[in-house]
């Protein structure tokens, strides 16, 4: 048993540290922070990173990885996290997929691009009518010769507006006796004519969108995996990428920014003596899902899956009750003055508590609601009986 | 980062598996409940010819030279199992300060009787106040021309009714500024003239006791390292075994997962099992991710025990949160098993009281966090 990071992984977290500590500048930032999507100055620096490997570590090196372990890549989220740069996520996410279930041809053509931040998608799942119950979306999908014309509706597609291209679950057979079996995934064009993208916002000011497909063609050299075999595709993209997210230096370094906060400007006095015991308890807690999710990824880095998975899911669930513990606390101890405005002059710390305090509810509901990954944990892990 | 336990501790983890399934069945648990000892010497001598006692000591001390972690292993098959007797006594807080502090006398006077289970040791530290801290030891000794006399009450002490000696925790010096201060270890023969010994009726019937010392004389040469000086070591002791505690622990709760998995996989209402049903399944995905929790944090923990990397933060971090999640994981367990866990006879209750009794040893959840806050920088916690 070793807890510490191997050597690679420790000087990968060092290049990649260093790089952003450099290159992730003001402009980067206040774009990342402004939750509008990439602009310029994040599409730049994903460039600089893909030109030195940063992006896809996972990966082989003929995509332009580091052929390295899920380590290294919980160590770029964190990075990223830490220093509030963009988040390439859905672009790695569905590289990983490609390269479980793409063709030679798919590979080549994407692979390259995504990892040298050229190439960015936004993921195309979620319907009006289709959330949690990913398999009965409706947006349909008919071929034509040596294409696919599409119609419907996406939604809470968060990337679209910025990305070059749509990872795209569709209906192929309405008449499929099992739902999922009736499913084609597509890489679609974002520019392709018949698109529409239209901007929703979320109560903390983030962009996501509203997408529609109006008789919309996409080439059958776009179909990743099987006609109705778009269920694997998805499976492979949402489980496919073991680690990830297992360290915690972004909530951490806001949990120190806290304690310097209270310890100067509130005084550690009896009025907050309530708040040493409340912070102790985010960073235990805090702590604990860092090393949970340590563990799992050394096992999946390792190719062993131990008793009940190993802990990789379960620390993901506790990290989204810690994130919205971290803001609740925050704000709590902020008092009235969490409740102004950025640009207030009374504001407090940047006035960047609240933004994350209204963006908290929505880590626990993206890439699968809590209760989804209990539904999973329970019915993939523990070995419960589905309905 | 490598999470996997060794080859040999996978056969250390399967054979005390094994083992105890076979020699410390809950029906032996429930009896020595009732029993005033608390143990089975047959067992216990069973165990010492395993090399369990001495697992962590020095070969020349008649240990087996094996790790802290390796200890953790066989300490987490000791909660799974409800293991009943003085281990923890006598090899977490007994003899592993005597290895720390002692000096080589007293190892090779006490270390053998401890590895080959002749010698059972309890450590006499909470008083009145039950509390893990230095300003709370009141019991004095006082120097005479021959060594030193003992006066106080000890609270809380398990397994002091079967002891052999004691580690009695004292204030020989009065005359200092910080509570830390001119505190003494004094290693004591139980068979003294002037100990008291009564056992405590407790929530684990685990044999926790008053001990009252009344005038006993104890030797120059039992203090356990150097006079006035132990409170560090105290602290180092506390921390090391509320880690030892968490390993337990992480046992008790895998235990508890493991039966109401089980027990939800076969339930049957409303046509099907109850594990079906989100409701439930909920209950035992929370179960899992506060077992799971814990463990990662009570092998990071018992890990730098083991390779001599500091260990002061992570235990406070890991006794925090083992204390509250253990009640969580019992308590959620308890309530998917419905009305049959609640009945004395059910396995569930023995687990029910053990978390309780274990979250309160070595501190429990609020007394570390306060160390988690102290160390974050809070004067106030």
């Amino acid at each position: 048993m070793d807890f510490e990071l191997n050597p690679e992984d420790k000087a990968f977290q060092k290049e990649i540290r260093e790089f952003l500590d450099k290159e992730c500048n003001e402009h980067v930032v206040a774009e990342v922070d402004s939750m509008l999507g990439e602009g310029p100055y994040s599409k730049e620096l994903l460039r600089k990173m893909g030109a030195r490997k940063l992006l896809t570590p996972t990966w082989p090196l003929e995509y332009g990885g580091r052929a390295m372990g899920h380590m290294a890549e919980s160590i770029k989220v964190d990075e990223i996290t830490l220093h509030h740069a963009p988040f390439p996520l859905d672009g790695v996410e569905i590289g990983n997929s490609l390269l479980m279930v793409g063709n030679e041809e798919q590979k080549k053509r994407f692979l390259p691009g995504i990892a040298k931040g050229e190439i960015e998608f936004a993921l195309g799942y979620s319907e009006p009518n289709a959330g949690s119950d990913v398999a009965s979306v409706q947006l349909r999908s008919v071929e034509d010769g040596d294409h696919f014309i599409l119609n419907g509706q996406k939604i809470y597609n968060t990337e679209a507006h910025f990305s070059d291209y749509h990872w795209l679950l569709t209906r192929s057979d309405p008449n499929a006796v099992k739902k999922h079996r009736g499913l084609t995934l597509f890489m679609v064009d974002l520019k392709s004519p018949g698109i529409t993208i239209r901007p929703l916002i979320t109560m903390a000011g983030l962009r996501t969108n509203e997408v529609f497909y109006e008789d919309v063609k996409v080439p059958k050299a776009n179909m990743v995996g099987e006609k109705n075999g778009g269920w694997a595709v998805l499976m492979s993209a949402l489980y496919g990428g073991g680690g990830g997210g297992s360290l915690s230096s972004g909530t951490k370094k806001v949990i120190d920014t806290l304690v310097k906060y209270v310890l100067t400007e509130k005084r550690d006095t009896e009025d907050n003596e309530w708040i040493p015991d409340a912070m102790a308890e985010l960073y235990i807690k805090t702590q604990v899902g860092e090393l949970m999710g340590l563990r799992a990824t050394g096992f999946a880095d390792l190719k062993v899956m131990p008793l009940y998975g190993g802990g990789g899911a379960a620390s993901r669930l506790l990290g989204g009750d810690t994130r919205r513990l971290l803001y609740k606390t925050a704000m709590q101890i902020l008092g009235p003055y969490g409740q102004l405005a950025k640009d207030s002059k009374w504001a407090q710390l940047h006035g960047e508590i609240l933004r994350e305090y209204m963006d908290a509810p929505r880590w626990t509901i993206v890439h699968g609601s809590q209760e989804i990954q209990k539904l999973n944990i329970a019915t993939r892990s523990l070995g419960l009986p589905r309905k | 980062m490598d999470p996997r336990l060794s080859e040999e501790q996978e056969i250390l983890q399967k054979s005390a598996h094994d083992f105890l399934a076979e020699k410390c069945p809950k029906s032996l648990v429930r009896e020595l409940e009732k029993d005033k000892k608390g143990y089975s010497p047959q067992l216990w001598k069973e165990v010492a010819d395993l090399g369990w006692i001495g697992l962590a000591f020095p070969e020349k001390y008649g240990g087996s030279g094996m790790s802290f972690l390796d200890l953790a292993i066989l300490l987490e098959e000791m909660g799974k199992a409800c293991f009943p007797g003085p281990f923890f006594s006598t090899v977490v807080v007994g003899g592993l300060p005597i290895l720390d502090a002692g000096s080589e006398e007293q190892k090779q006077k006490y270390l053998p009787q401890i590895t080959s289970g002749k010698a059972i040791f309890a450590l006499a530290l909470t008083e009145a106040s039950g509390k893990y801290e230095a300003r709370s030891i009141k019991t004095r000794a006082t120097a005479d021309k021959n060594g030193y006399i003992i006066n106080g009450t000890k609270l809380f002490i398990p397994d002091a009714y079967v002891a052999d000696y004691f580690l009695c925790v004292a204030r020989t010096d009065d005359k200092v500024k910080k509570p830390e201060d001119g505190i003494s270890v004094f290693i004591v023969d139980a068979k003294s003239p002037g100990i008291k010994i009564t056992v405590l009726d407790t929530i684990a019937r685990d044999k926790q006791c008053e001990v009252v010392f009344d005038q006993v004389k104890v030797p120059r040469e039992n203090i356990l390292g150097k006079l006035n000086q132990r409170w560090s070591e105290i602290q180092k002791t506390i921390e090391r075994a509320a880690i030892a505690k968490c390993c337990e622990m992480v046992g008790g709760m895998q235990a508890v997962l493991d039966m109401t998995v089980a027990y939800v996989k076969e339930r049957v209402q409303f046509d099907s099992p109850i594990g079906v049903f989100q409701a439930v399944q909920h209950h035992c995905v929370n179960m899992l991710v506060d077992t799971e929790g814990s463990r990662a944090a009570a092998y990071d923990a018992a890990w730098r025990v083991s390779t001599g990397r500091p260990y002061s933060d992570e235990a406070a971090v890991t006794k925090a949160w083992v204390s509250d999640a253990y009640y969580r994981v019992v308590t959620a367990g308890t309530q998917a098993h419905g009305g049959v866990a609640i009945i004395e006879d059910h396995d569930m209750p023995l687990y029910y009281r053990r978390a309780k009794a274990a979250e309160l040893a070595f501190g429990d959840a609020r007394f570390h966090r306060k160390t988690v806050a102290r160390k974050m920088g809070f004067k106030s916690a």
